[in-house]
């Protein structure tokens, strides 16, 4: 119930922001009625470029890939040895 | 395949940076610019910068529902 109360606390802060703004006209009126808007599709933006810069920074590991397939390979022989049946082979 | 990932996220960074410029100049540079700069003719009214983000976020809810619900229904059915 905690987490809820905080999400709207931070909600409602940031509407009584907009609602400040849009009173004491710092700045011009269309531009403070276009700044949610634009704040959701920068926030979108943002999610967007952190996806393809994981993409592109994700590391794989051939080493480590080499070691997981030899491990793959030791557990079936030992498990059917064992009587285990593994399936696809 | 790690060049196909990267060929993947080089295209979702420059559609997003595309994107964000785009939209920062349509809301807030353009209507600084005098109304018979030859720049304007590059930019849509000034009325499509509010209804394609809108009609946008009603398209994704609408998807995001019409899965939710199918996988409901599927559930469902599996059940009985």
């Amino acid at each position: 119930m905690k987490h809820i109360v905080k999400i709207m606390a931070l909600l409602v802060a940031l509407s009584a922001i907009w609602i400040s703004l849009l009173q004491t006209s710092v700045l011009p009126e269309s531009y403070t009625w276009l700044l949610p808007l634009y704040s959701i599709v920068t926030l979108g933006c943002y999610g967007l470029l952190m996806v393809g810069i994981g993409l592109m920074r994700f590391p794989t590991c051939p080493q480590e890939s080499l070691l997981l397939q030899e491990d793959i390979v030791e557990a079936k022989g030992f498990l059917k040895e064992k009587g285990v049946d593994i399936g696809s082979d | 395949m790690e060049l196909a990932d990267r060929a993947i996220g080089l295209l979702l960074s420059v559609i997003s940076l595309s994107i964000f410029t785009y939209y920062t100049l349509w809301v807030i540079i353009l209507p600084f610019v005098d109304s018979d700069h030859f720049v304007h003719k590059y930019f849509l009214p000034h009325e499509y910068a509010i209804l394609i983000p809108v009609y946008a976020g009603v398209v994704l809810i609408c998807l995001i529902s019409m899965f939710v619900g199918y996988v409901m229904l599927k559930s469902k059915k599996k059940k009985a």
